[in-house]
Formats: structure tokens, sequence, C-alpha cells
């Protein structure tokens, strides 16, 4: 067991596409921890979608021996963060786990507004910064002006700054020096009783829930009795180990280390990410702080196109659930689409991520409904009300406040793109707070606005405006009373609970025109003529008609003829299938998506 | 004629047709060994219906004569249309000046001719077409069918409207012209059987019938289907290779299904809709051994509210409206 003061343990912030997964790969390669032979790119980032797209989803944890410049041989234990704005819960969790961090920072692109919000969140928690340039042997590095942009955004002086390459492997051996020395070994009493902190889990068929943990104090060894103190669970640990950066088992994590055990835990339900592990036999006497739970941000509604998909859609849900604990479900029945489930993510890309795997991975069908935010209303009677879909919202008369999230958005763009990002951010009912410059040439402009307004494409706005050069992040702020409605389609006079949207009362003529519009190109024609209506209560906003189809007949019909128009029939039937058929209507999966359109 | 002979033993018939192509074009003395091979293993019963079909240029009198002494008593004649530009637009090779002596010719013999006659031709206007119907109705044939024009993939046509040499005409116009049929014949002692069919009394083509009550026939050359004891089959396309897979010895079916009990009764109803007399539904459940009404559920009601479809207890049928969007409730009601 190594003495605490031979481990560091560490995480790397860094904005999506800094380099974090190719740095991470050269520790593993430069230390020996894994041969050049067995090593792909971005080790780490193991599952497809990840690998597809680039971005970290889950945090990796590995653990690395590297001989330092005073002879000894340190344990260094990376906690990986994903990148994403939408997963900044994520790497609160890992850096709880830390005593320090690098902060990576790509030598051409400069400080990110991931960069800066990740960079305070790891001051917050009073770790140790290590601030490294990365891509430095790209000829277009600029470290001297990233630097500058480093010190005015994070105070960070430019004589802190590493220089690094994860392609080449340029400097990396400075980095993991600093780490050792810059970085403090961890606090705690190893001869204590044990207390860890989960700081992640993930089950496996064979070994129940994997139970990711790092040591505050005291040890824990393989066949302890352990509690896990929230829910007073008692288990035995089966087994023990390391990630390196496969599980290796070992027989004891003593203070300061970091791993996992496994203890027969069915369902991973009983485990708490925060939760604090203890001795059944010599118990600590009061847990660790853990963590907030995850708000979900964004609600939609996914249904499966056909209904008897319902239980296996379930199924899949509580499977993704098993590895990710920060989306939620629950049933929700809609008149126009059946039985589906209400589903609370931590973002848009989330959402996205959960709605692939679930119709790659379990091959299904689904319907999703444009997301929302969570509302409170205050209702006349002096309730107030929580409400993640549109159809949840009482009547008119019912509600005498409608309250919506804000969020304080910061956007770190070039200069001269910041009037197009204050245009954007008033026409989203912004409410401005500051501008701050970095440099002469990248500002950061700071708004509050309704978390409505900023989740559809607030960020694929920002990235076309600037090019790619703008970055955002975002925190919720507070609920703000708003003049809100409800928008309600009503589809050959039958109101479709899935397509209403709640939208701002200035907006709602606007956004009730578009919609039908949208809603008129994606549902086809049928034999009868189909009225689409937009309305608020009963009032109607927009109307528009799909006319009816008038010719659709084959006028040939003989022996060779029937095989193939049967063929046809049949495949008609079943393309109907994945469209949903509200009352005599077929709607098309696009016509759901529709309503999440902007309006250009 | 090999395809027939390998027949285990003679099936006496009681409609045959030949056509699909032009058995017109055949010189007069091969036309005689193929009627005679179909007599031989095809016997038709005393009542029965033996048609051919015909093109205006290629109708002579000896080929009328050698049809006729064979036993063809209905001749289908694909006049098309009456007018120059459609006819050369169809790519046909004969003229409006053709069809009159066809006619004679042909009524020197055989008695029972039908029309058939193409709308929505490019550049075909609705008076057009009424003259077009007009002219067939002067002839007095015993049986007209109205076809609207459909573009088959890889045909010149298709060619020349993929190019955007011609276009087809709107769909409202062809729409009026398939109503202008139904008014027009209506009015003139055709009554329609079938969506695109019209008969004098007692002249519906019972060949026809065997088809759309989804009823047993043989098929016999190239492209060929048949459809026997349950079994729909289709001879294969290509005429090189069909004659090869014959002196070879070899079936020409290439492809074959035997339907489930289920799906057979969906097409059945799929079929029989199309027809003007619709679905009994006790002969429908005689025949099919399912009930309509389970089958279809209740997706009827959307229809018969849009009247597209009309039930009075016993039979279920199209209504005029619902001639012009036949697939659509087709492929609703007996898919879903």
């Amino acid at each position: 067991m190594p003495a605490p003061s031979l481990i560091r343990n560490f995480s790397i912030i860094a904005h999506i596409d800094h380099g974090k997964s190719t740095l991470a790969d050269q520790f593993l390669l430069q230390t020996g921890t894994i041969t050049r032979r067995d090593f792909r790119d971005q080790l780490l980032d193991d599952m497809d979608l990840e690998r597809e797209r680039g971005i970290t989803i889950q945090m990796h944890p590995v653990t690395i021996y590297h001989k330092h410049t005073d002879g000894q041989t340190y344990e260094l234990n990376l906690i990986d963060t994903p990148g994403h704005v939408d997963f900044s819960y994520e790497v609160s969790r890992s850096l709880a786990a830390c005593e320090g961090a690098i902060l990576l920072v790509d030598a051409f692109q400069g400080v990110q507004a991931q960069t800066v919000a990740n960079a305070f969140l790891a001051l917050e928690n009073n770790l140790a910064i290590v601030p490294v340039l990365n891509k430095i042997d790209i000829a277009t590095a600029r470290p001297d002006a990233v630097m500058a942009e480093m010190e005015t955004a994070l105070g960070i002086k430019p004589e802190q700054c590493l220089r690094a390459s994860g392609k080449t492997g340029l400097g990396v051996p400075d980095v993991l020096g600093a780490i050792i020395e810059r970085i403090p070994a961890p606090p705690g009493d190893p001869i204590a009783p044990l207390k860890a902190l989960i700081y992640n889990c993930h089950f496996d068929t064979y070994k129940g829930v994997v139970v990711y943990i790092r040591v505050m104090e005291g040890s824990v060894k393989l066949g302890s009795k352990i509690k896990l103190m929230r829910g007073n669970q008692e288990f035995s640990v089966i087994e023990i180990g390391q990630f390196r950066p496969g599980m290796v088992p070992c027989q004891e994590l003593t203070t300061g280390q970091v791993g996992y055990f496994t203890a027969q835990i069915k369902i991973i339900q009983d485990v708490h990410i925060g939760d604090t592990v203890t001795d059944l036999v010599n118990p600590a006497t009061t847990p660790l702080p853990g963590y907030k739970e995850p708000q979900p941000m964004v609600y939609s509604g996914l249904f499966p196109t056909d209904n008897e998909d319902f239980e296996d859609l379930r199924e899949a849900l509580g499977k993704l659930r098993l590895n990710d604990s920060s989306f939620t479900f629950i049933p929700e029945v809609s008149d126009g689409l059946g039985f589906g489930f209400r589903c609370g993510f931590l973002g848009m890309l989330h959402r996205e991520i959960i709605g692939q795997r679930l119709e790659r991975d379990c091959d299904l069908d689904l319907v999703h409904t444009a997301p929302n935010v969570t509302y409170q209303i205050l209702k006349t009677d002096g309730t107030v009300i929580v409400v993640n879909s549109p159809a949840d919202v009482p009547d008119g008369g019912q509600v005498d406040e409608f309250r919506e999230p804000i969020v304080r958005i910061s956007f770190l763009v070039p200069s001269k793109h910041i009037g197009d990002i204050m245009s954007l951010a008033a026409e989203r009912r912004g409410e401005y707070i500051r501008t701050e410059y970095l440099s002469p040439e990248r500002a950061i402009i700071v708004y509050d606005l309704p978390l409505a307004d900023m989740i559809f494409d607030m960020y694929d706005k920002l990235k076309s405006f600037t090019h790619g050069y703008g970055t955002m992040d975002y925190e919720l702020k507070e609920f703000r009373p708003a003049d809100l409605v409800r928008l309600d389609v009503l589809v050959h006079h039958n109101r479709v609970d899935a397509l209403s949207v709640i939208v701002h009362r200035s907006q709602a003529d606007r956004r009730g025109r578009s919609l039908i519009a949208k809603l008129r190109k994606e549902i086809g024609r049928h034999m009868f003529e189909v009225a689409l209506q937009a309305a608020i209560g009963s009032r109607v906003i927009a109307r528009e008609t799909i006319a009816a189809k008038k010719k659709d007949v084959t006028a040939k019909c003989y022996g060779g003829d029937i095989t193939r128009k049967r063929k046809l029939w049949a495949k008609q039937a079943a393309g109907k299938k994945r469209m949903k058929q509200v009352g005599q209507v077929e709607i098309p999966q696009e016509a759901f998506l529709a309503v999440l359109q902007s309006d250009d | 004629m090999i395809e027939l002979s390998e027949m285990k033993e003679p099936a006496p018939v009681n409609s045959i047709f030949i056509g699909g192509g032009t058995p017109t074009y055949l010189p007069p003395l091969i036309l005689k060994r193929l009627l005679q091979a179909i007599n031989e293993w095809l016997p038709l019963g005393s009542a029965g219906e033996f048609s051919v079909e015909a093109t205006p240029e290629s109708v002579s009198d000896e080929t009328i004569d050698v049809l006729a002494d064979h036993g063809v008593n209905r001749v289908s004649l694909g006049v098309q249309s009456f007018q120059k530009e459609s006819l050369v637009q169809l790519d046909r090779i004969h003229g409006p000046q053709h069809v009159i002596p066809a006619l004679e010719r042909v009524r020197r013999r055989i008695a029972n001719v039908s029309l058939d006659l193409i709308f929505g031709v490019p550049d075909q206007s609705l008076a057009d077409w009424e003259r077009d119907l007009e002219n067939a109705i002067s002839l007095a044939p015993e049986h007209i069918s109205t076809y609207g024009l459909t573009y088959e993939k890889g045909t010149p046509m298709w060619k020349r409207r993929e190019k955007g040499l011609i276009m087809a005409v709107p769909e409202e116009a062809e729409l009026d012209m398939y109503l202008a049929s139904i008014d027009r014949l209506s009015n003139s002692d055709y009554q329609q059987y079938e969506i695109s069919n019209f008969a004098k009394r007692d002249r519906r083509c019972r060949h026809n019938e065997v088809y759309w009550a989804n009823d047993a026939y043989f098929g016999f050359g190239v492209g060929a289907a048949r459809y026997v004891q349950g079994k729909r089959e289709l001879n294969c396309r290509n005429t090189a290779d069909y004659i090869k897979r014959i002196m070879d010895g070899r079936e020409a079916t290439t492809q074959s299904e035997a339907l489930n009990a289920e799906d057979s009764a969906r097409e059945t109803l799929a079929i029989q809709l199309r027809r003007t007399d619709g679905i009994d539904r006790l002969q429908f459940l005689e025949r099919t051994g399912f009930a309509y009404d389970g089958l279809v559920k209740s997706r009827p009601n959307v229809l018969l509210a849009e009247q597209l479809i009309a039930d009075d207890g016993r039979r279920v049928s199209l209504t005029r409206r619902g001639y012009c969007v036949a697939d659509a409730i087709v492929s609703k009601l007996a898919f879903g």
C-alpha cells in the first residue's frame, strides 16, 4: 500500500476538443500503464457514441504509476471529466474526489466558456490547478496570447503554465512531474474509521453493481463488512481493485486511493452517488458531505410508435438508467400518443444521446416530443405545482402566476461577434448583465435568460454566428414569473397534447402560425380534408387546411398486378405503423420534431 | 405451347384471354398452332368466353378468320385514342384512320368487341377526352375500358417524362377525365363494373371477373401470372431467359408464394373492392373463411363518414368519390 504522501489524485478539466482524452492517452503510454501494442485512440472513451462524437460523457478513472525525479514511485489516479456543457454536474462529481486538476487549454483556440466555468468549479472545491497549454506543436499555436487570456480570465500567471502536446507526447513528463509537485498529497488518517466517497458506479451483469470509490480515511479490505451510510445497508466486499485501466483486483484500498469494489449489490438504486462507505464494525460517525442530486433541466416525452413496445421501452430505459442516474423517467399517457414516458435530461445533448441509444441499441421506434423545461405554477388556490409537461398546465382560470427557470449564461466570443450575440440574446428575452474583455479580440458576455429560450438551438446559433469560435456555459439561477401560455395544436379538431408547447404570450401568435405551417408540410394528404389549428384555450390563433387527396387509383389490376399491388399496400400499411394515429389522422414522427425547429 | 403441353392433362376452363403483347402480330400459321394447342390443353366450356387482344393496325381478315375458326369469341381492341396527337405521344403505330376498318373486320366474324382507351395523355384536354369517349360510344362496342395513363419505369414515355420532354397532366385534370368517363358511359348504356371497366348489359368481361373475384386462373408465357390452388406464381419476364428455360425443360416460374388464409382474405378484400359489386359479406365469409367486419375493424367508419364507401348492411362498395382514391381506401381497409 502506498503511503498517502505517494498518492496524487487529479482530474483534467478542459473544453470539448481541447485534447483531454489524447493527453490522458499519453499518460498511459509514457508511464507504461499500457503498451503501444494494446493502445487505441482515446482509450478512456469506451462507449461507441463517445468515440464517434469525440466527446466524453461518463467518467473513466485510471490508476498509473510514475517514477519521479526524486526516485520515488507515485500512484497517480486520474478521474476523467466530461467536456460538454450539459454535463457540468458530472464534472463536479469528479472534482470532489481529487486534490488537483490539470486545466488544459488549446494553445490555438484559447480560453473557452467551459474552461472558465470548470476552472472556477475547481477553485471552489479548493483544488490545486496545473495549467497546461496543449497542442503546442501545431503551427497556429499562439501560446503567449492564450496565456494572457488565462491571466485575465482566471488569474493564472504565465510562468505557471506548462506546454505540452498530447499528440506527440512533448512536455508530458513535465506535466506528470507537476502533478506530483504541485498537487497536494491526499489528507486523511489511514487508521481512522473508513470513510470512502462513492463518486460513480456501473452495473455489471456478472458482478452486480461496481461501486467507484475514493477512500478519504481509513481503509477497506477484501472481505470487509461495510455499510452504505445513507440507506444503512450492509454488504461484504467480494472484490476490490483499481482501474489500470481495466479492473484489476487487489487486497486493500487505503486512504487517498481510488478504485472500485463489488459486494453483490443487485439493485443499482441501492447505491447513491455521493454516499459514504464506512466500516460495519467500526463506523465513522458523520458521513462525507456528498453531492446534490442532479436536476434534469429538459423534459420530453418518449413514446413507442407502436404501443405494444411500451414494456420494451420501460425495460430499455431501466437498463440505461443503470449507468446514468442523471436522467429520470416516469410513465405518461398522452391522448394522442398513448402510453409513453416523460423523461428528464441534463440538457439537449444528453436527450439526444439517450434517444439514440434507445433507438440504436434497443431497436425501438420512438416519437420524441418537443423538449420543455420545468415550470412552477402558483394556482389561484395558493398552491404551487411543478409542471414538467405542457399537458399538465391547468386551465387559464386556475393559474395565478406562471414561473419559468432563468439561467445565467456566459458567452465567450470573438469581439466582432458581440453584436450578433447581443441581438440573439435580446430576441430570446435575455437580460443583459455584463461584458468582460479577455483581450481586445475576445470577450465574455453574460445574460440572464429563460432556459426555455436557450435549450432549443442557442448552442447551434452561437456556433453558426461565430463560425465555431464562440462557446457558452450556463447555470440555473432562479424561477421568475412570466406571461406564459400553453399553445395547443388541434389536428382535425382533436387536441394533440404531445404537440402543445408553453410559450411567452408575446410570441404565441408567431409560434402558432409557424408551427401550423410546419405541420402542414409534414402531415400527408388524407382521403379527407384535415384542419390544423393552433389555439390558446378556446381562442384559435392560426389555422391551415391540408386538402384531401383527390386521386389515388391504379387503373389496371389484372393477374400479374395483384401480387405487386398487395405488396405495395402491405408496405404502405407498414409505413403507417411508424406514424402515430391521432383520431383519423396519421402523423409522422417528423411532425413532432417540427415543434422543435426554430422559426426561420 | 411447350409450357402448355407440360400440363399433365387437359384442364377445362370457362374463359381464356390471350393478351399482354399483341397476339395478332403472329403470322396466321403460327397463331393457328398456338390456338390449336390452347384448345387441346384448355378446352373451353360451351358458354365460355375466349378473348384475344388486338391492335387496330394488326387486324387482317385472315387473322380474324383464324381467331374465329378456333373459337375466339371476343376481341379487345387497343384503340387508346381517336386523336393523332395522343397516339403519337403513346408511341402507337396506328392512326385514327385504322380504327373503324379494324372494327369492321373484327365484327365480320366476332360480335363481341371491347375498346381500350387511355386518358391523361400529355397535352390532352378534357374536351379531347370527351371526344374520344363520344367516338367510342358511337361505335357501340359491347365493352369499354378506360385507363388513366401510368408511366411504367423504363418505358420510352417514362424516360421522356424524366428528361422533362413531356409533362404529366395535372392531377385535377386527370380526375375530371376519369369522372367524365364514368358520367358519359353510364349515360349511354354502359354500366361500370370495375374501376376502369364498363360494359353493356351481360357483356362484362368474364375473364376479368375471375381476377377481381380473386378466383383461380392459369397463366402461360413470358411474365405470365397464375393463381392455382392458392399459390401465386409468376413466370420470368425476360423473353430470352424464358425460351432458354423452356428449351432446357426447366420451369418458367421464377416467383411463387402461397399466402396464409388471412393474407389471402385481405388480398381478396382488396381486389374485390375494386368492383362496383364490392364485397358481399356472406360470399366473402364463405369464400375466405374470414368475416369482413373482423378484418377491417373500425377502419371503415371514417370512410363511411366521408362517403368514400357505401354499406347497405350486406354489401360494401366504393362510391363515385371513392373510386378516385381507391388505392388509398383499399390499402387502409384491407391492410390498416
